[in-house]
Parts: C-alpha cells; sequence; structure tokens
C-alpha cells in the first residue's frame, strides 16, 4: 500500500479543529490516526491539541474514536491503567495511543513517561514537540532550543534543549523513532510500525514547526519541517529492540543558519550562538552514527 | 465459612481487597501502608488473586493507572498514606469528578512537617473536598468490612463515586488483632459481579468522548450532580451497611454510631477513628460514676451525616469534639468545624473543641476522662458562653494545656 | 436511552468548527499543470484536499486558506486566490 492509499483512510478527527492556520500539528494527528485506525483509544492531554477541540465540547467529541483528555501530568500512566484494563479482557488489539506536546511530555508529564516506559507497558505515545509551551502563549519548555525567543525568555533561552528521543531510547524500549511532516512515508512507516509492536512501549518524536510560537508564514511550516532535517537540527532516525538506524541519511546537510534564519524566534541569535548550535548539531549526528555501528548482541 | 485470623490492620485491608475480586491495583509503597500493597502482589504472584498490578513510580500514578482502567472498566483498588496522598491529590480530585468508582485505603498519617510517620487524620481530611465518600474506621475488623462495604457502595448506580477508607497508621495499620475472615462465596454474593459502566468508560466499540472542554453552566450541572450523589451516598451506605449486617452478622451502624446516649445524657464526647476504643472505656469510666456523658462515632466524613448527628444531639447541652488533626486558621480541629456546621441551628448545645493525638501521640483514657469532664462541667453550666477555647491533651505531663 | 450525563463525557456527535470562515485567500487547482504527486492532498493539514480515481481536488468547506498545498506544489498548479471582501 502506497503511502497516498494510507491518507486516503478515513480522517477520525472532527473536520473542524480550531488549530492555528497552517499547523503541522493538525497535519500529524490527522496523519497518524489514518495509520492507526479506529480500534484506538486517543489521549489528548492540556495543550494545542487538546485546546483546539480534539477532546470535543460540552456534550460532543471531537474524534469519531474514544478519545480524553489525562491530566497533563499523567498521560503515559492514565494509559497504562487502560492498558491492564483491556489486557483483562483480553483485548489485546485495541491500539492505546497518546498524542501529547512536549510540555506535557518532556516537563510535566515526564515521570509518569519515563515510569511507563520503564514498565514497558503497551502504549503508542506520540510526542509533537513544536518547542515550548504553545497552547499557553509561547512559553518555554524543556523542549526549547538554546538561543530561541519565547514569551518567557524574551532574549533567547540559555539552555540547551533536552535530548527526549535518546533519553528514551535508553529506557532500552523497543521502539523509539524521530518523525517529521515534511517526510511523510517516513513517518507513516514509523507509526505502522509502533502499531505492530506487541512487545511494549513505542514512543515517537515528531517535531512540529509552530507558525506563531516561531515565527514564519503558515504556508511555510511543511518547508521548516524540511529545513530542520536537511541541516541535521533534527535527525531522522528509530531505535529498534536497542540498535540505532537513521532513517533518512542527509549526507550532504545545509548549514543550520538556512533553518535558523527563516524563524522569528532565533532573530536574537549572534553568531557565536549560531556557531554554537552548529557544533551541537555536528556532534549529535556524529553521535547517532557512532550510535548505529553499535550492533545489540555483538552482530 | 468464614474463619478467624488474628491479623494487622494493613492485612485486612489486602484481605479485603482480594476478596472484593479487583482486576487492577496500583500502589506505591509509603508507611506506615507498604504491607498492604505487599501482600497484594504476593497475593497476585502466588496465585490467589486473579488481578493485574501496576507497579508504579508514583502515588500521582497510582491514581492515573486507576483511573485509566477504570475508564476500561475495571474494578480498581488502591491504598496510601500521607504525603502520597498529596502528591496524588491531582488526579485524586479528578477520580470524582470522573464518577469513577475507585476503593482506596488510606493508612493515615501525620503531614509533615516536622518529619513524620505516624497517625493523624491530618492527610485525608485535609482532602475531604475533593468529592470522595470517606469512611473512618475503630479497628481491624471494620477495616476489612468497611472496604467490602465501599465497593458496594462506590459501585451504585446511585452513587458512582470513589471511596477511602481511612484507619489510624500504626495504631491500626501495624496493629495486630482477631478478625473474622468471609469466605469468597460469601462476599460474592455481597458484592456486584463486576464494575459495569455506562456513565463514562472508553471503549472502541462505543465511542465517546472522555471530558471535554465544558462551559460553565454545564459545569454547574455536573457539580450538582455529583453532591446530590454525595447525599444520596448517605442512605446506600446505611443500605450496604444493613445488607452486610445480614449476610455477615456484623453492624457497624451506617454513618454514626452513637454509644450510650439515651435521654438522660447532658454530654457527648465525639470521635474519630481508632482513638474512639479509649474513649468508650473513659466512657464506661464516668458512667459508672454517674456522669451524664455518652459517645459519638462519626464513621463516615463526607458525606457528612448532619440529620442523623442532630438527631443523636438533640437532648444533648455540651458537646466535645476531640480531633486528632487540625483546621488552621479556625484554632480548632476539623471535625470539630463539621460538627459546628451540623449544630448551627441548635443555639442551646455547647461546643468544646479539644486537639490530641497529633504526630502518633497516644489519646490516653485519662484524657478522654479529661475531656469528657469538661464537657460535662459546661453541661451543667448555666449561661456559659457557647464559644469554647481549644484545649489541647498532651501527654507531657498529663496535664490539659490551654 | 439518552444519556443521563452523570460524568463529563461527549456523546452527541462531532464537534465541528466552521473554519471555511477564517479563509482569507483559497487555493486554485489549475489541472492541466497538476502531475498528480498527491503532496497537496499529503501535506494539507485540515484535509482540504481530496483524492479522487481522475486526480485531486480541492474541497474548500474547512479549508483555512494556509497556502501550504500551494507552497508544496512541485509545479505551481495551485494558487491562491484572495477571497472576496477580505
Amino acid at each position: 500500500m502506497s503511502v497516498l492509499d494510507v491518507l486516503d483512510r478515513p480522517d477520525v478527527i472532527s473536520p473542524g479543529i480550531s488549530a492555528c492556520v497552517g499547523c503541522s500539528v493538525e497535519l500529524t494527528l490527522r496523519t497518524v490516526m489514518k495509520v492507526l485506525g479506529r480500534n484506538s483509544v486517543l489521549a489528548i492531554p492540556p495543550g494545542c491539541m487538546g485546546g483546539v477541540g480534539v477532546v470535543g465540547w460540552d456534550k460532543k467529541s471531537g474524534a469519531e474514536i474514544p478519545v480524553f483528555f489525562p491530566l497533563l501530568t499523567n498521560t503515559a500512566s492514565m494509559l497504562s491503567g487502560l492498558r491492564l484494563a483491556y489486557k483483562r479482557q483480553g483485548r489485546d488489539g485495541i491500539h492505546v495511543v497518546a498524542f501529547a506536546g512536549d510540555g506535557a511530555s518532556v516537563d510535566a508529564g515526564f515521570q509518569a513517561l519515563s515510569g511507563a516506559a520503564e514498565r514497558n507497558d503497551r502504549i503508542i505515545y506520540i510526542c509533537y514537540d513544536n518547542e515550548g509551551y504553545m497552547n499557553t502563549g509561547y512559553q518555554r519548555s524543556g523542549a526549547t532550543p538554546k538561543g530561541a525567543w519565547t514569551s518567557t525568555t524574551p532574549y533567547g533561552k540559555l539552555q540547551i534543549k533536552k535530548d527526549m528521543p535518546r533519553i528514551m531510547a535508553d529506557h532500552r524500549i523497543p521502539y523509539v523513532s524521530t518523525c517529521s511532516p515534511a517526510y511523510m512515508k517516513d513517518l507513516v512507516e514509523k507509526v505502522e510500525k509502533a502499531k505492530r509492536n506487541k512487545a511494549g512501549f513505542s514512543y515517537l518524536h515528531v517535531l512540529n514547526p509552530c507558525v506563531g510560537g516561531w515565527g514564519f508564514p503558515p504556508e511555510e511550516s511543511i518547508e521548516i519541517a524540511r529545513l530542520s532535517v536537511k541541516t541535521r537540527y533534527f535527525p531522522l532516525y528509530e531505535v529498534v529492540n536497542g540498535e540505532y538506524h537513521i532513517t533518512v541519511d542527509i549526507p550532504n546537510p545545509l548549514p543550520v543558519s538556512d533553518y535558523v534564519s527563516r524563524l522569528k524566534k532565533f532573530s536574537r541569535t549572534s553568531e557565536v550562538a549560531l556557531t554554537e548550535m552548529q557544533e551541537l548539531i555536528d556532534q549529535q549526528w556524529q553521535e547517532l552514527k557512532a550510535l548505529e555501528q553499535v550492533r545489540v548482541n555483538g552482530a | 465459612m468464614s474463619h478467624v485470623e488474628v491479623m494487622t490492620g494493613n492485612q485486612a485491608a489486602s484481605t479485603a481487597a482480594c476478596l472484593a475480586r479487583p482486576d487492577v491495583i496500583a500502589a506505591y509503597p509509603i508507611t506506615p501502608q507498604s504491607s498492604v500493597v505487599e501482600d497484594i502482589s504476593k497475593a497476585i504472584a502466588e496465585g490467589k488473586l486473579d488481578a493485574l498490578i501496576s507497579e508504579v513510580e508514583s502515588e500521582h500514578s497510582a491514581m492515573s493507572v486507576l483511573e485509566g482502567a477504570a475508564l476500561g472498566e475495571a474494578r480498581t483498588f488502591s491504598a496510601t498514606s500521607s504525603q502520597g496522598l498529596a502528591f496524588m491529590y491531582e488526579p485524586y480530585f479528578r477520580a470524582s469528578t470522573l464518577r469513577l468508582p475507585i476503593v482506596m485505603a488510606i493508612a493515615n498519617r501525620e503531614m509533615i512537617s516536622p518529619q513524620t510517620l505516624w497517625a493523624s487524620a491530618q492527610d485525608s481530611l485535609s482532602v475531604r473536598d475533593a468529592g470522595w465518600i470517606q469512611y473512618y474506621v475503630e479497628n481491624n475488623q471494620e477495616i476489612l468490612d468497611t472496604i467490602l462495604q465501599a465497593f458496594c457502595v462506590a459501585e451504585d448506580k446511585r452513587v458512582l463515586l470513589p471511596i477511602n477508607i481511612c484507619y489510624d497508621g500504626f495504631y491500626l495499620s501495624h496493629m495486630s488483632e482477631r478478625v473474622d475472615v468471609p469466605d469468597q462465596a460469601q462476599v460474592d454474593a455481597f458484592l456486584p459481579q463486576c464494575y459495569k459502566p455506562d456513565h463514562i468508560y472508553l471503549d472502541p466499540d462505543r465511542p465517546m468522548a472522555v471530558d471535554p472542554l465544558t462551559n460553565g453552566d454545564l459545569l454547574m450541572e455536573y457539580r450538582q450532580k455529583h453532591l446530590e450523589a454525595q447525599q444520596r451516598a448517605l442512605t446506600v451506605i446505611e443500605e450496604a451497611s444493613e445488607v452486610f449486617c445480614n449476610l455477615f452478622g456484623r453492624h457497624w451502624d451506617g454513618c454514626v454510631e452513637a454509644y450510650k446516649i439515651d435521654h438522660n445524657t447532658k454530654g457527648a464526647i465525639i470521635t474519630l477513628g481508632s482513638m474512639t476504643g479509649a474513649a468508650r472505656e473513659a466512657i464506661d469510666r464516668l458512667q459508672s460514676e454517674g456522669l451524664p456523658i455518652g459517645l459519638i462515632k462519626i464513621r463516615v466524613v463526607r458525606p457528612f451525616p448532619k440529620t442523623e448527628l442532630r438527631e443523636l444531639l438533640s437532648g444533648i447541652r455540651a458537646v466535645g469534639v476531640v480531633d486528632r488533626n487540625v483546621c488552621f486558621g479556625w484554632n480548632t480541629g476539623i471535625i470539630y468545624q463539621e460538627v459546628l456546621a451540623a449544630i448551627s441551628g441548635s443555639p442551646s448545645i455547647v461546643h468544646q473543641p479539644f486537639i490530641a493525638g497529633l504526630g502518633g501521640e497516644d489519646i490516653t483514657i485519662e484524657m478522654f476522662e479529661t475531656a469528657a469532664r469538661q464537657v460535662v462541667t459546661l453541661a451543667q453550666k448555666k449561661n456559659g458562653s457557647r464559644d469554647q477555647e481549644t484545649i489541647w491533651l498532651r501527654s507531657v505531663s498529663e496535664e490539659v494545656h490551654k | 436511552m439518552p444519556h443521563d450525563y452523570v460524568a463529563p463525557v461527549g456523546v452527541e456527535g462531532i464537534y465541528i468548527i466552521n473554519t471555511g470562515k477564517w479563509r482569507i485567500q483559497h487555493p486554485v487547482l489549475a489541472e492541466e499543470k497538476c502531475v498528480k504527486c498527491g503532496k497537496c492532498f499529503m501535506f494539507c493539514p485540515v484535509g482540504a484536499i481530496k483524492r479522487r480515481d481522475d486526480g485531486y481536488h480541492i474541497d474548500l468547506e474547512y479549508c483555512k486558506g494556509c497556502g501550504v498545498c500551494s507552497h508544496e506544489c512541485p509545479t505551481k498548479a495551485i494558487q491562491m486566490i484572495g477571497e472576496e471582501g477580505k
């Protein structure tokens, strides 16, 4: 089945949700749920997708499948409980899915997420990372990169971005990957792998450019996502049972300045900071390449 | 048939939980509750209990796992204490507002600081307004029996609320007593076969959104229904108590128990939890001296049994409330304030707050005698002030400190 | 049986916001330039591009007018045109 065939499946999310014009998270959510299908339960913690109506309003639902608000802090553990209930009923075919922002994943929800991953509970956890608390007005999160403007770092964040996919991979769960809405075939394949993973926890980390919070025209949201990959700012890889594999190789990367210069959030970034950012990107790529060489069981 | 075992309060709790055939259990270790979850884990590991347990990384996740499980139509149980309950507060409040009939034992422990491990109902009473039903029990038999009753009340369609069974840490959690353990068939006859919700659930075959964004007016409708369910629970609790008594032969007097109160009684001491044992002794002694004093044990704090309490106090001149907790800002205990609210329409009753036993301090029979004599004095006083200063009952010199 | 709404749930159909009203511009497809690559269909955040046997078709009902389809189109087959009166 081609990617276009997969994308032609019914959309289970409400056709009208109030995500910002050009929002790449909306695209990612619709796509992910086309892959996972109706035999799913969807957790949307407080954040952009909760705010725009995916869980619904009053007595109406925002989706055709069961959908709910966990707390910002307990998405993974509520899903652990759901999984146990279904296990008890022998309903192992149900996909238990989180679609959570970076705040709910790398910050306030991290403990529950780490606990569920350590228990290797069979959950598909998708983190849509727009590098800040975008729904509450663009505040800094642990996923905000160094130098980026947010409403709480008006002169740029001082600390580097938390490397969440690597942290999750170090839980030694069966499946971890990074995804981009600009690389749709890669994204769909990765969600399908998570869907097939019966061995335990799946963690997918999607970098989602945010029109308002990052400062770029809405029509460029896919292009910005693509640039984040082409500059190696956000490498696309997966970690299957501990083995790293870069799924979209970038042999001739663009300089990170090509990415940074497109985003208002980096408008105060100095030359020195840019050099530092490039060095960090180069180092992380080298680390990934080295990790790719490490074969589990010495194979 | 049933059999007798000598067991700690925590064992009584885990035994009851196992008998209730839960589907999913999640709990995180904390003194003095830990052995509840240890015993349940053991029962599952040994194949004595057919259930699933989640070894969570925190109390916050313990409650969250149970909420997910309950939305997946599972019967659920947990246990915690003090700081664990405090850490759990965010999902704790939500268990009731999502109307999930989770049952959770609380081995009551004082809140820090100072650093402490010992008894006080400060932990659970501090969250009395989070929408749960809260029982406070006196001995290990009552722990076991009440946990069974709690599942019955929680899952009743007229209620659909989570329930705490609170018992004093160490005094009950670690003290061994004779407990009559019903057999499985008896319990199966008493409890609903399984938890089968039609009000809130997550099931791909019957899609619904759980907890959409809600406007204020609709939220008020949900709150009103929640409050009404709390009030209906007063009846359901009494019913469960009666049905339980008919099946098992033990009666725990529903929401409030009156001890040695009759038409001659002029004063009453009000207690909560394990301190009631010592209070009974004190009342026996004073009644043998001819003092007109009786005892009221409040068994259910949420919903508060105001009507029953008013009836019991209808002929009484003075009441003393002994609190093993404090109510900041009122300079009294919490139950005192609750009682005060219940009797606010009875200006003839004089009321005296006592605070005792914080941080696991013993509340002795002698302290209760002191308290009871004070109440009798107030009852006999003509034109005494209704607004009495709190009396702190402390053991250091066995004196009453003001 | 009507739901009793003891707890906060949504069972009365799908909540839909009329996002088509937000639009200040809309995409227009020049079919003769279209190579049927499906990029517009793939990247439309709201699912406004529909796939048919004969190619792709724009359904403006929920289109927010973001312009991603036009921007991603490799043959510039989609033009963004301003809404009248906006």
